[in-house]
Formats: structure tokens, C-alpha cells, sequence
């Protein structure tokens, strides 16, 4: 009979058989026990600072700013960083593509384009203070996956008011599941080679990251 | 095709000797031990600070542990959930009963797209179909773009780890390997150099390579995403850049909802790299317009896993999310390495994987290869009792024995018999205690100990002295005891 049920058939029917489970899952899925810590316990002045600790223990660097220095912000990490030709994401703000430097603002560019740019600059949807960790959720002015990839130097901004101190605080931050999602923690890194951290691999070999001393 | 001849050599259970055997090349080989005890002690100092610091590790573990067998249970709801809705976001969903199955469909994915290269992130599950060489004998070039992965197609060299696959070759081996492979005379043993090395190699293959293979660390049921955790963005090259992408996985890689993932990205780099959190995971959902490869498939692989699924003592195996924290906390992998369990999945959750995807047809020495000391359940992020898996298995191998023709030509069949007689007879037994006490005086020394023994009794004796026997048995002692009058 299985010779001629589909390999999908085949599969379900023999998972089926295995688990013999007809309830629906719904109902234990409620149950399952979730006594991790949820709710950090740091006030937000605390927060920033853990995620700004992290953050550079990962050797990424890290600069603050308030609100309306952000773009002279940007444009003093530009030039410190050396490079000229830099990406943008189509959704980035314009006062932030600072003049006296080369832009190529993503729309739709070739991989080969991207790749020519020495640096980009992005927004983020969320920093987690615990682990260091920037989310990305590719919204416009985050840009696509591979602007973030290609080029070697990476500037982020972040607002103080994004940053929440536990791994769930984030999760809860999602009102509904976002389609892509890239966590990132540290530039690109390897260990393979004797255990030794090598940065930048493929990624980005320089994070920076901007903190915008909003209120939070 | 060298590498292909190399796969089936070492790493196919089917195929390889039994691991007693398998391991003595590993214990005569100095330079491998240092490698691989030089790797495993970075990695447990560093996974041991990381686990101290967090305070609700026992609860986060108690967490996976409910949501993965809660998977497990209603496996077949939530691959159905997970397939309909990766169907509605633009992916196309396969499934493969085996391994040469998923391997065939992913040559005719690749052959209907009219690919004939494809870049591939590390995944276990297609190490475990044997995929490269069959894609290879399909006329598809294959490029791995993991550095460890590279480390070893290059060098016609097997993954002896899960997460770090080359953790046995040291820098020196690596140059020589990336020297004499990429043509680079004057190379040094700098990981630094050696890295950029490989960043050169596969920075060209990344932008032209038309198609991607990659596994999955989780499937969410509710959304129909796929996570990849990863940490040198050679996932991202692929998952990003190619126009084609097929992901290949268990069935048993799925967790119910998004959110779940703050669970399991909490316990999973903490527990195989020792870090906060690794530099990149992904996440993505079918095919999104303008933004990543435009034809996205999924082939979901059985391949045994539905048998494990029956046994209900088995079954936790599959909770298994692939960090090899029981591999860096095995006394017996930290002396033999992962070549020589004869399998893709090495350690301790290897020694009960392997078996089972065997159906105990082959690998049968695996569920031995323990003390039992039970250090891998102690660090299992999802709390599988491998102890009491392995001792599961090792009775249902004894059982297939038990019922075998050959037993009667092994010389600890008649062993065991003979005690057996022995041991149920008390004036045998007394018989006997006297008799040995007889023979081993002939060898026990004047210090009481017996040093060398002859025939099988020295290989005992070929490592650790014995203890004479006593000129009283106990029970001796007990009937001629002076009885004080009460």
C-alpha cells in the first residue's frame, strides 16, 4: 500500500501511528510550565548601560548621542571610519545621509553594486541588553537582508527607548510575528580554527552602533 | 569523488567497525587527543561561566525540555500547520521517507531550476543523507561555506563534531590543507590570515553561485518561518544572495509558535558555544518580494525518525536542538574524538541517534560507548536522559543477540552461561570460590596482589593489579565464627 501513498501520505500516516496522539495540540500547548525569568529588573539608565557593555564585548563600538545630534552623529562615524561609498536603505531618513560622502540609496541595486560600497548605514526594530543582541526586522529603514551582509562596515542606531533587558521583553515587543527576522550579536565571528575568535568572517567586520539618548 | 570515496569509508554506519575498534587509531594519535582536548576545554570554561551567570537556567531547561516533547507528541498537527502556512508565504514543501530520497529531490529541484552549482551552509541532515556526493554524481558542483566545512572538503577530511567540525585539525593543518587547495604558496598559521584566506575563496562563489542548500535549526508551526542560528554569515551569504534555496531538515525541527524561540535562542549558543548569544541568526518566512532567493523549498525528512517517535523511552531523542553540549561534557568523546562513533552525529546523543536511524541494524556498539556517568543529561539544554536511553538500547541490542544464531560463538555467551550455572547452585559455588582460590595462588604474590595473569585473564591485568583472594571466603568466616553466647 505504501508503494503507491505520496512520500507526504507516507510520512504523516507513520508520525500518526507513532505518536497515536489525536488531541488537539492547542489545549497542552497552554499548559506547558514557563517559569523563566521574563521581566528584567535594571531601571533604564541600568539597561542602556548593560547593552552598551555587551555591545562592546563583542568588539562592536559604541557612541551616544541625543536626539537632535543624530545626524552629525552619523556623519562623525562616517568620517572617522575612512570610507567613502556607502549604501542606504530606500526608508532611511534623509538628514541622516550625510553630504560629503557617496551614496547609493537601495533601490533594488544588483548584489554586485551593494558589494562595491565599503559601508551602510540602518535603523534597528530592537536592542536586547541581556545578550548585546540588535534585531533587525527589515522594515524600510532597516533595508533589505543584504545590505546589512555585504559591506564590510556596518553603522546601526538604536533609541534608548528600544532597548529591553530580557530575550521575552522582546518577543512581547512583537505584536505579531515578523516574516524576517536577523538577530545579530557582534560583528561576524569563527572559532573554528582552535577555538580562537576570529572577527568577520563573511558579515560586516565592523559593527557601530549609534545609542540615541531618547526618553525611554 | 576522492571525498565521496572518503564519506562512505569513515563516517556511514553501515559501514564502519564497531567503535571499540574504531577508536584505537584515535588513542594512538597524540597530536588529534591535544586537538580535540585543546577545543573542548575552551569551550566548557566558557559554557560554564555563561551558564553560572544566568539565573533561571533550570527553568529555561524545564521550558525546552515540555515545548520540545509537546512537539513531539503532536508532531504530525504541527508539520501540517507549518506546511500550509510556509505554502502560503511562497515556499514549496517536499517530504522524503529517507535519506537517497531527499537527496533525489533536491538534485530534481536543482535540475528543474537549471542549476548545476549550489552553496551550502553546515547542516547535519544533509551530511547524514550523504548528500554532496550525490548531488555530485548528479552533476552538481558543491561548495561548502562554513570555515570548518571548507576545512574539511578541502582537505577530504570528516565533520568529528557538531558544531565545531574541524575541532581535530589544528592551524598548522590548516594551512597546509588551504595552501596546497587554494594554491597560496607562502601562507601563514595565523587564524587571522587563514580565515581571510577562506572570506577570499568564497566571496566570488557567493555572488555568482545560482542556487543555496541549507538544514534548519527550527521550523515555527504557526508563521511556517525557518530560523537558522549561525555564527561567520556564511548562512546569510547563502540565504540572502542565490535565487534559489532549498532547506533540508528532520521532521522533528518544528517548534509551535515564534515566541518559543526565547526559550531556545536563550539556552542554545550559551550551551554550544559558551556565548551570550551567537553573532547571527536568521529568520525567514517563504518568499519575500525583492529580498532573498525567489524560489524557496523545504524537504522534510523521516528517515527513522517516525520509529523513534513509537518508543515512548526512545522518543526524547528527538528533542535533541543540536548544540553538542554532551559531547564536550563526555569523559569518553574527550579521548576518542568524533571519528571514531562511525556517524555524522558523534558523543553521546550520536550513541543513541545513530543506532536507532540504523534500526540497530548497524551501529550496534554505540549504546556502549559510555561510563553512564550521565554528564551529557546534566548539560542537556532540553533534558534528554541519554543515560536511559542508552541503557534502553543496549537491552534491545542484547535482545536481538539473545535471539541470533552467532551468540553461540562468542566466547562471553559461554561465559555467562557457565556463571549463570554457578551462580544459582550454592555447592558449586562454594566448588568453585575453592578451586579459583587454588589456581590464583600460583599467581598472587608475596605483597597479596596478582600482577600478570595469563590468556583473558590479562587483560585485566595488563593495566591494574588484582587483589589476591582471601584464605577465607566470608561464608567460611560466618559458620566458624567463635558464637558468643546471647
Amino acid at each position: 500500500m505504501s508503494a503507491r501513498m505520496s512520500p507526504r501520505e507516507a510520512v504523516l500516516n507513520r508520525v500518526r501511528a507513532a505518536t497515536g496522539n489525536a488531541a488537539p495540540a492547542a489545549e497542552s500547548y497552554a499548559q506547558l510550565p514557563r517559569n523563566y525569568i521574563r521581566r528584567g529588573t535594571l531601571d533604564a539608565e541600568e539597561r542602556v548601560q548593560l547593552m552598551i557593555e555587551r555591545l562592546r564585548e563583542y568588539d562592536a563600538e559604541v557612541v551616544e548621542c541625543a536626539p537632535g545630534e543624530l545626524p552629525a552623529a552619523i556623519a562623525a562615524q562616517l568620517a572617522r571610519s575612512g570610507r567613502h561609498r556607502f549604501v542606504a536603505p530606500a526608508g532611511l531618513p534623509s538628514e541622516w545621509l550625510a553630504e560629503g560622502f557617496e551614496w547609493k540609496v537601495d533601490r533594488q541595486l544588483e548584489a554586485a553594486e551593494i558589494e562595491q560600497t565599503e559601508g551602510v548605514v540602518t535603523a534597528a526594530f530592537c536592542g536586547v541588553a541581556n545578550s548585546g543582541t540588535i534585531v533587525l526586522h527589515h522594515s524600510p529603514p532597516e533595508g533589505r537582508r543584504i545590505l546589512t551582509l555585504l559591506p564590510d562596515w556596518h553603522l546601526c542606531t538604536l533609541r534608548a527607548s528600544q532597548v529591553v533587558e530580557t530575550f521575552p521583553e522582546y518577543f512581547s515587543r512583537c505584536e505579531q510575528a515578523p516574516a524576517l527576522v536577523t538577530w545579530i550579536s557582534g560583528p561576524s565571528a569563527t572559532a573554528d580554527i582552535e577555538m580562537t575568535r576570529i572577527k568577520g568572517v563573511h558579515g560586516p567586520r565592523f559593527l557601530v552602533v549609534i545609542l540615541v539618548r531618547d526618553r525611554s | 569523488m576522492s571525498h565521496a570515496a572518503a564519506a562512505r569509508a569513515v563516517l556511514d554506519p553501515a559501514h564502519a567497525p564497531p567503535f571499540p575498534k574504531a577508536a584505537l587509531p584515535v588513542l594512538r594519535n597524540p597530536q588529534l587527543r591535544k586537538n580535540v582536548a585543546h577545543a573542548i576545554d575552551v569551550i566548557q570554561s566558557k559554557r560554564a561561566r555563561l551558564v553560572a551567570e544566568k539565573t533561571d537556567w533550570q527553568e529555561l531547561r524545564a521550558s525546552a525540555s515540555a515545548i520540545r516533547a509537546h512537539v513531539l507528541d503532536h508532531l504530525a498537527e504541527y508539520l501540517e500547520q507549518f506546511e500550509a502556512r510556509c505554502t502560503a508565504a511562497g515556499g514549496k514543501v517536499h517530504w522524503a521517507r529517507d535519506g537517497a530520497e531527499a537527496n533525489r529531490l533536491v538534485a530534481g529541484i536543482l535540475r528543474d531550476e537549471g542549476v548545476n552549482q549550489a552553496i551550502k551552509i553546515k547542516t547535519m541532515t544533509s551530511a547524514e543523507t550523504q548528500m554532496n556526493p550525490a548531488l555530485e554524481a548528479a552533476g552538481i558542483s558543491v561548495f561548502e561555506t562554513d570555515l570548518a566545512e571548507i576545512i574539511l572538503q578541502l582537505g577530504e577530511d570528516e565533520p568529528s563534531h557538531i558544531v565545531v567540525p574541524a575541532l581535530h585539525v589544528n592551524r598548522a593543518q590548516v594551512r597546509e590543507i588551504f595552501s596546497r587547495r587554494m594554491e597560496i604558496p607562502d601562507l601563514k598559521d595565523d587564524p587571522q590570515v587563514l580565515t581571510a584566506a577562506a572570506r577570499h575563496y568564497l566571496r566570488q562563489k557567493f555572488l555568482t553561485v545560482p542556487a543555496a542548500i541549507s538544514g534548519a535549526n527550527f521550523f515555527i508551526a504557526e508563521t511556517g518561518a525557518v530560523a537558522i542560528v549561525e555564527s561567520e554569515g556564511n548562512g546569510r551569504m547563502c540565504l540572502t544572495l542565490p535565487r534559489v534555496m532549498v532547506t533540508l531538515a528532520g521532521i522533528e525541527k518544528v517548534l509551535p509558535r515564534f515566541a518559543d524561540l526565547e526559550v531556545m535562542l536563550q539556552l542554545l549558543a550559551r550551551s554550544a558555544t559558551g556565548e551570550r548569544m551567537n553573532p547571527y541568526t536568521s529568520l525567514w518566512t517563504g518568499v519575500t518580494a525583492g529580498d532573498g532567493p525567489q524560489s524557496f523549498h523545504v524537504v522534510l525528512l523521516d528517515n527513522g525518525r517516525s520509529e523513534i517517535l513509537k518508543r515512548k523511552t526512545e522518543r526524547q531523542t528527538l528533542k535533541c536542538i543540536r548544540c553538542a553540549a554532551c559531547m564536550n561534557a563526555c569523559p569518553v568523546y574527550r579521548q576518542t574524538g568524533g571519528h571514531a562513533y562511525g556517524s555524522v552525529y558523534p558523543g553521546p546523543i550520536g550513541a543513541i541517534f545513530t543506532p536507532q536511524l540504523m534500526r540497530l541494524e548497524h551501529a550496534q556498539s554505540l549504546p556502549y560507548a559510555s561510563s553512564l556517568c550521565a554528564a551529557c543529561y546534566e548539560v542537556c539544554p532540553v533534558k534528554i536522559n541519554i543515560p536511559e536511553v542508552l541503557l534502553e538500547l543496549r537491552a534491545r541490542v542484547t535482545d536481538r543477540e539473545r535471539r541470533s544464531f552467532g551468540k553461540f560463538f562468542d566466547p562471553l555467551y559461554w561465559g555467562l552461561r557457565v556463571a549463570n550455572l554457578l551462580f544459582s547452585r550454592a555447592w558449586l559455588f562454594t566448588a568453585a570460590q575453592r578451586l579459583g582460590r587454588i589456581g590464583l595462588r600460583f599467581f598472587t604474590r608475596r605483597d597479596g596482589w596478582i600482577h600478570s595473569l595469563p590468556s583473558v585473564g590479562a587483560r585485566w591485568t595488563m593495566t591494574r593489579d588484582l587483589r589476591g583472594m582471601p584464605s577465607q571466603s566470608f561464608r567460611q568466616w560466618w559458620d566458624t565464627r567463635p558464637k558468643e553466647g546471647r
